[in-house]
């Protein structure tokens, strides 16, 4: 199964750039999710690989095909790319039944009407959706939609499997459980998935390799662990984890290579790099990113904070702390009693803090915080 | 609690009243005067005694429907006749306008074609102007004058002179009426291509299906549902339509359903007349229930509405600019020409001749001459002119100011008491008019109106009649806007109100209308300029003394008196486009977003 590389993709709606010199490489049978916020051009970036948008400029091989290249003047309508497209809102033709629509892709490839219908029968049990072949779209709920929308896309077999944001439409129930099964559905064809989503954490939960845009540019392209722990700017950091990291700015100056002292008001810091050593100018002002999780209350800690608010939601507990003029986020697991305005001690744990270049956003190190008093 | 006191908490809610009253009056407005209609089809009328042999005025016959069904070649010549010719005539109108309005409806929505703007403006004014617009144009270029007359400017540009076919009869009526219907078509077919979800085509070519398939099998079925809607709606209104078979097929004796009840009721046999506009209504209702089962039938393509922002134009490539050219074309050739024909021939001296040493301002400001038209005077200090204009504007405003008022309060009732048994039943009572053909409704009312009926002295020959069935005739325009307005109104801004203890009228004056004024206006407005353009309602009801500019108008057209026609034409045709385009401005209504509703 193929290979799919992107090459310095740019694409322009008039004066707006969608995407911006975008490389990228999917390798085959990879779950690879395009992460951002709206606007982004992650849409974009999914439409062209399809070839129902033209780049501007850049070229795209599927394979050792090349389907779109400005240089070579070279661009190939959908129908010969091989693809399996699934719509944000299905796009289930309304005058269609189930049947039908699973069978429409099936009938252009002049497949013989018994192996269609074998082949219908096999997609409605994979996919659960035994029973309604007859009924109209408008029938149906939407998470039987998003089924029939599924069967219909894989009914042809394709090999790459292009999904723009297909969960969207359904409440939070249906979503986890349709995550579920797409993450099987993947594992058992084998194919690859290309998935525009805006959910952080159905990019973290799904993919393979996340790929992060912001306004048409690569943010970070790495798996969704090393998005989490280690990303590469303060975009990133933000926009991905629930609730977002904590960010503090500070000022710092290396103690020796490998220690940085930070001052941010009242709270002082020093941060180990783990990732290597680092050496920072005297007063550079740097933003320290401390993950939720690893913030911790501990009743005797040196450090003293108050209690703002307490959120318990029975898994977890999420808290708001003030430390001096500082107001903090902290996740803990399970459910656990404060009381408002209560006094109570904080400490960082793990080796997951980020310390990031307040000038440019950029990460300059993963490593240990330890708050001093 | 007691029945009387139930009534008394019943009937303190003012929509109840509200109902209750317009319950009665529309039931003797719109119900009675039907089976009024149907009685008379079977009585003897005063001009009748003759050709009923040994009968009295108002006897019981079946005298009308034997001879209008079962006389042989005479019912043939009477009625099945004029009965196939609307047939065909509409069919051929309803084609026309679908294939033209959407053809233009997929370019403008679905194509990268250039000028959208102008041309869906301009594309709508052939339906905004009067429908005889279109045939007097025709008239002013494809005479032929072998009927009599002159010939047109078709003859003088190109020394053709058209075959009489293409001047008369089926042919123009056919193309005229698609033309002027042709804006239904492109409304309901864009409306519906206009939110269609790109998606839908872009799975279908995903999935290795052809442009043709596409067009075939998705884009066709999925706007299906509007054609039908655009057939039915089509063939309804030329059915009715009177002034353009008037114009363009009286002259070789070519006799739809309208200008043969037209003549009939005009001339010596009401009787049969009552019976052809039973048939109209008949038919009227019959199309009303075929849509309206198919409607229902077809929910699933509610679902077509997707996101209007997945849109990608089709590319026409090489065809981009000579479309563009064509449709413009096409535009200014149905839409601005027509009023420049109007213009030439206002003031041409001597019909069919357009040298320049023929052009008179005789028709426009002249005194008059004895040797033309019997000295009737120019039409702008022409006395019978101004009279029949400011009876026009009269009348449009007195059934505004009703049908308006009538109708924000029937909309207001109607929405608060939904669910009601009552509520649906005025609502339906509300629209009926809508579905009862223009001249069908006229006969009703000359019917019923022409003898003193219960408390109410004979009203032919009144101003008030006019008004009257205006108003009704106008209603769902105004009631269609009061439901609107109201429905978009969330209870509970008059339910703070309430608890606050103000009463119903200040409520509806300080609250109700401001919020919604321009909904509200809406409903005074498009009655207003739908009288100014009618011209079928009144023809039957209007006496010398009374009649509109409208009618005017066909008056000089039947005395030949071309030139006063168009010059008059002309008029109305620029008061109501200016009206309609301020009160587009004002409220965002048009006399085109009234259709399909």
């Amino acid at each position: 199964m193929p290979e799919i590389k992107l090459r310095e993709i740019t694409k322009d709606f008039g004066k707006t750039r969608a995407v911006d010199n975008l490389d990228l490489v999917i390798h085959d049978g990879e779950f690879v999710t395009l992460l951002g916020p709206s606007g982004c051009g992650k849409t974009t970036t999914l439409r062209m690989i399809a070839g129902l948008e033209s780049p501007s400029s850049g070229e795209i091989t599927i394979g050792d095909k090349v389907v779109y290249s400005s240089k070579k003047g070279i661009d190939l309508p959908p129908d010969i790319r091989d693809i399996g497209f699934l719509f944000q809102n299905y796009a289930l033709w309304p005058h269609m039944t189930v049947a039908k629509n699973i069978a429409f892709g099936l009938e252009n490839l002049k497949w013989p009407r018994k192996r269609i219908n074998e082949r219908i029968q096999e997609l409605v049990k994979i996919l659960h959706i035994e029973g309604l072949e007859d009924r109209y779209p408008s029938e149906l709920s939407g998470g039987q939609q998003q089924r029939v929308a599924i069967a219909r896309t894989l009914a042809t077999n394709p090999a790459i499997l292009l999904m723009d944001e297909p969960l969207s439409n359904l409440d939070a129930k249906l979503r986890t459980e349709m995550r579920a099964e797409l993450k099987r559905l993947h594992k058992e064809t084998g194919v690859t998935v290309i998935y525009v989503t805006h959910d952080q954490l159905e990019a973290m939960t799904l993919s393979t390799r996340t790929c992060l845009l912001n306004k048409g540019r690569l943010q970070q392209y790495a798996p969704p662990m090393e998005v989490y722990r280690s990303p590469e700017n303060l975009f990133v950091a933000d926009f991905v984890g629930s609730p977002t990291m904590n960010f503090i700015e500070a000022k710092a100056a290396n103690v020796n290579l490998d220690q940085v002292r930070a001052e941010a008001g009242s709270m002082r810091m020093v941060f180990e790099p783990v990732s290597g050593s680092i050496t920072v100018q005297d007063n550079q002002r740097v933003v320290i990113g401390i993950r939720p999780e690893n913030l911790v209350v501990q009743p005797d800690a040196p450090i003293r904070a108050r209690i703002y608010s307490a959120l318990p939601s029975g898994m977890e507990t999420v808290v708001k702390l003030q430390i001096g003029e500082h107001l903090l986020t902290s996740v803990i697991f399970g459910t656990v009693e404060f009381s408002i305005d209560a006094d109570t001690g904080v400490a960082v744990a793990g080796e997951h803090c980020v310390l990031f270049d307040k000038e440019n956003g950029r990460k300059l190190a993963t490593g240990r915080l330890t708050l001093v008093p | 609690m007691t029945f009387w006191n139930r009534l008394r908490f019943w009937i303190r809610k003012p929509q109840n009243v509200i109902l209750l009253v317009l319950a009665v009056l529309l039931t003797f407005l719109t119900v009675v005067p039907l089976i009024s209609l149907m009685r008379d089809t079977f009585i003897v009328h005063s001009s009748e005694i003759m050709s009923v042999r040994g009968s009295k005025l108002g006897d019981f016959t079946l005298f009308h429907w034997r001879k209008v069904f079962l006389d042989g070649e005479r019912s043939y010549r009477l009625f099945y006749q004029p009965f196939f010719n609307t047939v065909i005539v509409s069919l051929a109108s309803s084609i026309i306008a679908i294939l033209l309005g959407g053809a233009v409806a997929w370019l403008v929505t679905r194509t990268d074609i250039k000028a959208k703007g102008f041309i869906s403006t301009v594309f709508i004014f052939p339906y905004i102007m009067p429908s005889w617009t279109l045939a007097m144009a025709w008239l002013n270029f494809f005479r032929n004058g072998l009927t009599g007359g002159a010939r047109g400017l078709v003859t003088a540009l190109t020394g053709w002179v058209p075959p009489t076919w293409f001047s008369f009869g089926a042919f123009p009526i056919s193309v005229v009426l698609g033309l002027h219907y042709s804006p239904f078509a492109y409304i309901l077919i864009g409306g519906i291509l206009k939110n269609m979800d790109a998606n839908l085509e872009e799975a279908a070519l995903i999935l290795k299906a052809s442009r043709a398939k596409i067009l075939l099998r998705i884009n066709l079925p999925i706007v299906m549902p509007a054609i039908l809607s655009t057939f039915l709606l089509v063939f309804s209104s030329s059915m009715s339509a009177f002034a353009v078979p008037a114009f363009l097929g009286t002259p070789v004796r070519y006799q739809v359903l309208t200008t043969q009840l037209f003549r009939t009721l005009n001339g010596l046999n009401p009787g049969y007349g009552y019976i052809m506009a039973l048939v109209m209504i008949v038919v009227g209702l019959g199309i009303l229930a075929v849509n309206q089962w198919y409607v229902g039938k077809r929910k699933s393509f509610i679902t077509v509405t997707g996101k209007s922002s997945n849109i990608s134009y089709m590319r026409l490539k090489n065809l981009r600019i000579p479309l563009t050219v064509v449709l413009l074309l096409l535009v200014v050739l149905i839409a601005i020409v027509p009023l420049l024909s109007f213009l030439i021939e206002s003031f041409i001296m001597a019909p069919g001749d357009y040298r320049p040493s023929n052009f008179t301002t005789l028709f426009w400001v002249g005194e008059g001459r004895e040797d033309i038209g019997g000295g009737e005077p120019g039409i702008l200090i022409n006395p019978s002119v101004y009279q029949a204009f400011w009876n026009s504007i009269r009348l449009s405003v007195a059934v505004a100011l009703v049908a308006g008022t009538i109708g924000a309060l029937a909309g207001y009732a109607i929405v608060r008491a939904r669910g009601t048994k009552l509520s649906s039943f005025v609502n339906n009572l509300s629209f009926f008019p809508y579905l009862l053909p223009s001249m069908a409704f006229g006969a009703i009312y000359l019917s019923m109106f022409a003898q003193p009926f219960l408390v109410l002295p004979s009203l032919y020959g009144t101003f008030a009649l006019l008004v009257l069935i205006g108003s009704v005739k106008y209603l769902p325009f105004a009631s269609r806007a009061g439901i609107n307005a109201m429905l978009q109104l969330s209870n509970e801004l008059e339910e703070a109100a309430i608890i606050m203890g103000v009463p119903w009228r200040k409520r509806m004056t300080h609250i109700l209308i401001p919020i919604q004024k321009s909904s509200f206006l809406s409903g005074y407005f498009l009655p207003f300029i739908s009288c100014m353009r009618e011209l079928a309602l009144f023809v039957l009801l209007v006496t010398p003394a009374n009649r509109v500019i409208t009618t005017l108008l066909l008056q000089y057209n039947e005395k030949g008196w071309n030139q006063w026609a168009n010059a008059i034409n002309l008029l109305i045709i620029i008061v109501v486009l200016v009206f309609n385009t301020l009160i587009n401005r004002l409220t965002g209504a048009s006399i085109d977003k009234g259709i399909g509703s």
